[in-house]
């Protein structure tokens, strides 16, 4: 079975309108990428609210400080994804001070969901960390006393009960690897001494009144 | 092989060329390949990045409630949007150098991608370098650079807006990118060095290849030059008909050498004109007028013309045909002509179009070729005038053979008319010897008693019957001799006369025969004379027979003389190489012309018929003395002119060898 052509035969574009065409297609490919890769960029780089510690340790708190050495509050949403690379951070910071705080892990345990809803992955990453308390926060009502809104905050408290720092530790929404908060952590418990008292949090809302 | 493999890379001629074009035809191989890899790694890359994120991140919480998390959209929309531009390019354009650019720009791209959705976890940073790894596949480190501008970009700009996010401090200095980006150079270095590697190793590979295709192409080649040489050999030598003959040249021609057509011309007896006797291939029909051209017409006239090979452009040669552009739509671009020459003689046309240039090999082959197909029409020509003559060599070998069969037949007659003719002549001879007995018997009664009533006569008175008597008396004696000279002929034909040798004394035979004729000499008022040699002393023959010649002899000098000398020479002499006694008896009598001369001693034959009745005699004297010579080895000859005289001559061999076995000719001496 034979083919005919009726018509002029086609062209093929010559190298100039076929480098035009490629420019003009590579030039809006890039600049969808780019875009969405900036859309990602700025999620993953806004902070969550900034929350509002008691500068010295809440009275009525069920949480009982350490006297004879720092307290760490960590405040997690179980389910929150972000917070997977503070939990890495948190064992980081962990590991590099030989003196470890009275570490308590919180994670948010409203009463209208399931049971177990709070045992998740970084359930268990908490529990498997040294020298760390991991307890339910019912509703969230230690996360209010400590005025924190966001999963991943962390407040250090010396052994007088002073708020000393209040911050995210990890560099962006989920990313893992060094960064100011657990720089300035580590240096607050090895050395008393940090440039900085307090970072952006990058982390889920715990309460969803909050957004 | 290796020796071969040097020599083509040292002559990097057609085989450099072809290098280049197999480096090329690998590069663009490599290139496709790798894009299509990448295409599929592409698409894995997804996939796996959407399955990640809605394994590890599927929802973004807000207390106790949730949406689906950012990197779920992310993965699913922006990887896609990552992917699907350079994944159509390498299935579109593979192997274009965009192509691969674009998947570079991808490739680092979707690590950015992975890096985030992963949280950037430490171990998903090794995509950059697997990924550049990846590039590298290439072979075309060129890739690598915009790889890593993406790599260098993408720290730079979220250095310079989120610098917290790349360095983990909120005021990175200057130097934390570019020591992230200096890593991705090392690799790319080493990368790098990789590639020229690979590129040099590559070209190796193309080298080797195309000095290897060479070698089997000039083998090739080679091969079909040979089998060019052995498929005309043979079909010249077993041939026997010079169209098919040439025509599986002609076939052999296009085969063997790729050509496209192969025409044979043979020029005419006359050598004015060119005869197409074969043609192979894309052979389009020629005018009817065109299978004849004559010599300087067209370009293959002008080959025979000039007789010397023409290689040209094919759409230059002028041909006999009516469309002359048929070479160019057959795509025939080369023509090659070869006059056919035997010992500097046109014999025709060799001419060959193919559709791509002449090797230097086909040339050389053709040339061979022509050279064959010259001696194989010689040699056709040759066979052809050899069949002719051998026609006629049968023809005549058929006539002589019929000829000898008419010959043997004549022979076998003859031989059966020789044998009627000896039987015949010896019933003759039986005849004639038993007859002359029965003759002679009552015939020497007759002459006795005659002889007797004569001397009666003579006594009585009656002297009138004596005349009679005498007559009686003479014709008897006539008669007798008659019988006699007959009998000895018969026996001398019938090889039934022996001969008596014996020695004797030839002077003293020569006296006793001078007595014996004295009375007849000076009867006829003759004078006789005899010169005998001094040395003559005897000779072994046939005394009788001797006596006889020469009493003959001296007889019919007597007879035909009057008044007249007569002489008898004897000496030695030579008969050949024999010696020799010569007797000569000349007299000054009647004599003979030569004709006379020529028949005198043949049986009943005398001068003329007068010389009977006017001389008397048999006719059969000179004849038996002739047989009488002849039988003892000697001969005789004669000198005569008329009324002059006459010369005898005798040569007898002074030993006479007994030949009376052997067959005697009979004729005259």
């Amino acid at each position: 079975m034979g083919s005919e052509t009726i018509g002029p035969p086609l062209e093929r574009p010559s190298r100039g309108k076929r480098l035009l065409w490629f420019s003009m297609l590579a030039a809006v490919w890039l600049s969808v990428v780019f875009s969405g890769l900036w859309v990602v960029w700025a999620y993953e780089n806004r902070p969550g609210t900034e929350a509002n510690p008691p500068q010295a340790w809440p009275p009525h708190s069920s949480l009982v400080p350490a006297s004879d050495r720092p307290t760490l509050v960590f405040l997690a949403h179980p389910q929150c994804t972000c917070t997977r690379a503070s939990i890495g951070e948190l064992a980081e910071v962990l590991a590099r001070t030989p003196n470890h705080p009275k570490t308590y892990v919180l994670f948010l345990r409203p009463s209208v969901v399931d049971a177990d809803w709070e045992k998740t992955g970084l359930w268990r990453s908490a529990m498997a960390l040294p020298d760390v308390t991991v307890l339910r926060d019912h509703d969230g009502v230690e996360a209010r006393r400590f005025g924190v809104e966001t999963s991943g905050q962390t407040l250090l408290y010396d052994a007088g009960g002073r708020l000393i720092f209040s911050g995210g530790i990890t560099g962006s929404r989920g990313h893992a690897g060094d960064n100011a908060g657990e720089a300035a952590l580590v240096a607050l418990l090895t050395s008393g001494q940090a440039d900085r008292r307090a970072t952006s949090v990058f982390g889920c809302p715990l309460f969803a009144t909050g957004n | 092989m290796m020796a071969a493999l040097q020599h083509a890379l040292e002559h990097a001629g057609p085989a450099g060329r072809r290098a280049e074009e197999l480096f090329g035809q690998y590069q663009l191989d490599s290139h496709k390949r790798t894009d299509r890899l990448f295409a599929g790694l592409m698409g894995f890359q997804w996939i796996a990045g959407i399955i990640f994120a809605l394994w590890v991140s599927p929802l973004a919480w807000y207390g106790t409630t949730s949406r689906t998390h950012l990197h779920v959209w992310a993965a699913v929309f922006l990887g896609g949007a990552i992917c699907i531009f350079p994944v159509l390019l390498a299935l579109f354009r593979a192997g274009e150098a965009s192509t691969r650019y674009t998947i570079a720009v991808a490739q680092m791209l979707m690590g950015a991608l992975l890096i985030h959705l992963t949280g950037g976890r430490i171990e998903t940073h090794f995509h950059v370098f697997g990924s550049l790894a990846f590039l590298a596949f290439y072979r075309d480190w060129r890739v690598l650079i915009p790889a890593t501008v993406v790599v260098a970009l993408d720290h730079l700009l979220r250095g310079m807006f989120w610098p917290q996010s790349v360095y983990g401090v909120l005021v990175a200095s200057q130097w934390r990118w570019l020591e992230h980006a200096a890593w991705v150079v090392f690799e790319d270095v080493i990368l790098i060095v990789s590639c020229r590697r690979s590129i040099l190793e590559l070209k190796d590979t193309a080298e080797r290849t195309a000095a290897l295709e060479q070698e089997v192409k000039t083998r090739q080649q080679a091969e079909n030059v040979a089998s060019l040489t052995a498929a005309v050999g043979l079909a010249l030598t077993r041939g026997t008909e010079l169209p098919a003959m040439l025509q599986q040249c002609a076939e052999a021609l296009v085969q063997r050498l790729d050509g496209g057509l192969a025409r044979i011309w043979t020029a005419d007896d006359r050598g004015d004109a060119l005869e197409l006797q074969a043609g192979a291939g894309a052979c389009p029909q020629l005018d009817a007028q065109h299978t004849r051209v004559r010599i300087g017409a067209f370009t293959i006239g002008k080959v025979a013309q000039a007789r010397e090979p023409v290689l040209m452009r094919a759409a230059d040669v002028i041909q006999p045909v009516a469309d002359p552009s048929w070479a160019e739509r057959e795509g025939l671009v080369a023509f090659a002509g070869y006059p056919l020459l035997l010992d500097s003689k046109l014999v025709g046309v060799l001419a060959m179009f193919a559709p791509h240039e002449f090797a230097p090999s086909a040339l050389d082959a053709m040339a061979a070729v022509a050279d064959a197909v010259a001696l194989g029409i010689d040699r056709e020509h040759a066979e052809r005038e050899l069949a002719r003559y051998t026609r006629d060599l049968e023809a005549a070998h058929d006539t002589q053979r019929q000829n000898g069969e008419q010959l043997a037949t004549l022979v076998d007659q003859l031989r059966m008319t020789q044998r009627q003719a000896e039987a015949a002549t010896r019933a003759k001879s039986d005849f004639l010897a038993s007859m002359s007995h029965e003759l002679r018997t009552p015939l020497n009664a007759i002459i006795l008693y005659s002889e007797l009533l004569q001397e009666e006569a003579e006594d009585r008175p009656q002297p009138s019957s004596v005349a009679d008597l005498q007559r009686i008396q003479s014709a008897g004696k006539h008669l007798l001799e008659l019988i006699n000279g007959i009998l000895d002929l018969s026996k001398i034909e019938a090889g039934k006369m022996t001969l008596s040798l014996e020695s004797f004394d030839v002077r003293a035979m020569i006296h006793e025969l001078v007595d014996t004729v004295g009375p007849l000499v000076r009867q006829n008022g003759n004078q006789l004379t005899v010169h005998c040699a001094d040395d003559l002393g005897t000779m072994h023959a046939d005394l009788m027979k001797t006596r006889q010649i020469l009493l003959n002899l001296l007889s019919n000098a007597i007879k035909f003389t009057r008044d007249g000398a007569i002489t008898v020479d004897v000496a030695r002499g030579l008969a050949g190489a024999q010696p020799s006694i010569v007797f000569a008896v000349t007299d000054s009598g009647v004599g003979m012309t030569l004709e006379q001369s020529a028949k005198i001693f043949d049986p009943f034959s005398q001068a003329d018929v007068t010389t009977t009745r006017k001389y008397g005699g048999t006719g059969l004297g000179l004849a038996i003395v002739s047989r009488f010579c002849l039988l003892m080895g000697g001969e005789i000859s004669v000198e005569s002119f008329p009324d002059r005289g006459s010369c005898f001559t005798v040569r007898l061999p002074i030993e006479v060898v007994d030949a009376v076995d052997e067959p005697v000719t009979v004729g005259t001496a």
